[in-house]
């Protein structure tokens, strides 16, 4: 195989690794601070890809217009979704374990709901739109220019979260209370805003992914659930609340798959995910980069 | 006290009560029901190809003062609901309208998988089943009496295909399928089409329903520079080769896919200049016939706009059609609509049906291609709506 032939083959890996990273940074953010597993993840994705979809085809508004627009709505989505039922659920759980239990069961209640909301207001057909196709050459390969779009912002987005968590005050606050929940309390973290802010976050994130992948695939209200499973899989792979084992993760997946399309078969890409998510979880259970 | 007298003389009246409206049997509307997906991964064909056409026939009838059951108009009463694009309630579904409900007629579902499931069931309670979504050589094999299959079947259709390639100097393909039932079944019939065609197989390669990322096989296959594309795909596939095809710079002579491009959404995602040129599974346009240009035209308006698709709403209409005549001829005795089914040569909207067992064997496979932003048939020439264009621009 030629240089820019294997070129090409990391690079599409890396689109992909990148869409898979920004869902999962979305997710870990919801999992590994509030033990909330949002099995409706991927559907507020699909919102996001509706309302891009809608914008561009009924007002002729550019896709690039709603890479922030989507984050914000979603993001306030969130903070209501929070108030509405999460807020209830951690006054009226015992205890964490039940918390995440009963978590569980309503974002399979979200689920079900934002589904079929979406199937009865915009139908449950393919939809889709032409945005950025033509490929653009880079070093002997070629990729279409959504695609390239779609890579850099999952990227920028994936560090601008990280720098967020790291580097700033609200940042140090989260990974505190992702470290020791009661000792951030302790010392007067206030879970009462920081939680609905960072639940708004991880849906603004999806939103956005959601945002985003519209320009490059067909859309349907049955988009959302692979990207939940996948995401799944890449927090894993990084270590639950991992920001940067989920980035690393979702690449290295994406990376994987690219490669073991090309050398096998694309009819066995379930397989190559899921062996890597067995392995893991058999190996190196807290995650790849897990110090 | 109720003395057994009461209980006796009750009973009589509401006897007289509930034969009374059996009197007046012309009011009584035709019970036809049927599980659609409106939900699920079903939902993009279904919602396309087949559901709307189950409600303008309706409401056509229903104008023109119902269902004419052998010389008395009676209204048709739709009983649907949603199958969630789950075989298991499908059948369930049917297992109620035929079992319990006992509907009058019913109307399949989408797909080959959920007629798989739902045909045996069908013929066990003796309902016609006109099918308009199924493609399996497999549904002709079990030679159920009271189930036809509207849609060309893989042998016809990949014949066709091939037949067209050799006419125009095709040597060598390359080819990419679903691994489900509708991809196996028609990489199969390719390969024995192309058997003694002098067409070589340069590359093939199956996939997943609903795979993100094809473009490691479109680059592999590009290296290969096959004279001609076949992809047995499903709609959001047949949207991601054709949109990943122009980005990694892949554009052969001949680019063939399958479910989808026969779809309104296919020119809206690639543009009309996007898809020039483009070939796929279809069988009929406006141009067809005049009764087809009525149908395009009656649909476009009653959904805003929404174009049915160039290939399976074709068919499905023309069963409708069937069914509206079946009717007419021998009333709602379903033994009777069966029998005029499977022994009539039928006129419809896509030229004549007749069935040969299960398969209908009077529609010849067909391959249409994007023209000017119409999916035209081009082959074969008796059916084509235009000439083909041999070979295609490259991608925009």
């Amino acid at each position: 195989m030629s240089f820019s032939a294997w070129l090409e083959l990391l690079a599409s890996g890396l689109i992909t690794g990148g869409i898979y990273a920004l869902v999962a940074l979305g997710l870990n953010l919801q999992y590994g601070l509030m033990r909330i597993l949002n099995i409706a993840h991927g559907e507020f994705l699909m919102v996001g890809a509706y309302l891009t979809w809608m914008v561009q085809t009924q007002f002729g508004l550019s896709p690039l217009w709603m890479i922030p627009l989507s984050f914000a709505l979603l993001m306030l989505l969130g903070l209501a979704i929070h108030w509405l039922c999460f807020r209830r659920l951690t006054a009226t759980s015992p205890n964490l374990d039940v918390f995440e239990a009963r978590g569980l069961m309503v974002a399979f209640g979200l689920m079900f709901l934002i589904q079929n909301a979406v199937s009865a207001i915009w139908g449950g057909e393919l939809r889709g739109y032409d945005y950025m196709t033509d490929p653009v050459a880079m070093g002997g390969a070629q990729f279409a220019a959504n695609k390239l779009l779609v890579f850099f912002m999952a990227l920028l987005f994936s560090l601008a979260l990280m720098v967020l968590l790291r580097k700033t005050l609200l940042g140090k606050g989260v990974r505190a209370l992702m470290q020791s929940p009661a000792g951030a309390q302790l010392v007067g973290i206030n879970t009462r805003t920081l939680h609905p802010l960072m639940f708004g976050i991880g849906l603004g994130l999806s939103g956005l992914a959601g945002c985003l992948l519209s320009m490059a695939y067909t859309i349907s209200p049955a988009m959302g659930e692979p990207y939940t499973v996948t995401a799944l899989i890449v927090i894993t792979l990084g270590g639950f609340g991992s920001m940067g084992g989920a980035l690393a993760g979702g690449l290295l997946l994406g990376v994987i798959e690219a490669i073991g399309m090309h050398f096998t078969n694309p009819s066995l890409k379930a397989l190559l995910s899921y062996v890597v998510f067995i392995g893991v979880l058999l190996f190196r259970p807290k995650g790849l980069f897990a110090k | 006290m109720t003395t057994r007298r009461q209980v006796i003389q009750g009973a009589a009246a509401l006897s007289a009560v509930s034969i009374a409206p059996g009197l007046r049997a012309q009011d009584k509307p035709v019970r036809i029901g049927y599980a659609m997906a409106r939900t699920g991964p079903w939902t993009g064909g279904a919602q396309v190809s087949q559901e709307p056409n189950y409600l303008l026939w309706a409401e056509q009838m229903n104008a023109a003062g119902g269902l004419d059951v052998k010389g008395v108009r009676r209204r048709i009463e739709l009983i649907s609901s949603d199958d969630r694009s789950d075989v298991e309630t499908c059948v369930r579904t049917y297992e109620k309208l035929m079992g319990s409900d006992k509907v009058d007629l019913v109307l399949p579902p989408w797909g080959s998988n959920a007629n798989f499931a739902v045909a045996p069931l069908a013929n066990r309670f003796g309902y016609p089943f006109l099918a308009p979504t199924a493609l399996s050589r497999r549904l002709v094999e079990m030679k159920l009496p009271y189930f036809f299959l509207l849609l060309q079947q893989p042998q016809p259709m990949t014949q066709a295909l091939v037949d067209m390639f050799k006419a125009n100097g095709v040597k060598t393909m390359a080819c990419i399928y679903v691994d489900d039932l509708f991809g196996l079944e028609n990489y199969a019939a390719l390969k024995v089409a192309l058997q003694g065609s002098g067409i070589q197989l340069v590359e093939d390669k199956s996939y997943p329903g609903g795979v993100k990322d094809l473009s490691p096989v479109l680059r592999s296959i590009k290296d290969k520079n096959p004279d001609a594309f076949v992809g047995f795909t499903y709609p959001p596939d047949t949207i991601l080769a054709s949109k990943q095809a122009k980005e990694v710079g892949f554009n052969p002579k001949f680019f063939y896919a399958s479910v989808g491009t026969a779809f309104q959404l296919y020119r809206n995602v690639m543009t009309p200049a996007g898809a020039e040129g483009v070939l796929g599974m279809g069988s009929w346009n406006a141009k067809t016939s005049p009764g087809a240009k009525a149908y395009f035209d009656a649909h476009t308006q009653k959904f805003g706009g929404k174009e049915p698709d160039r290939w399976a709403s074709g068919h499905c209409w023309a069963g409708l059609e069937i069914l509206t005549n079946a009717v007419r001829q021998v009333g709602l005795d379903r033994k009777a609509i069966r029998d005029y089914v499977a022994n009539t040569t039928h006129k419809t909207i896509i030229g004549e049906v007749k069935f040969t067992g299960s398969e209908n064997t009077a529609t010849p496979g067909t391959v249409s291609q994007w023209q000017n932003g119409e999916f035209e048939v081009v082959w074969p020439p008796k059916l084509a709506t235009a000439k083909l264009n041999s070979n295609k621009p490259v991608w925009k």
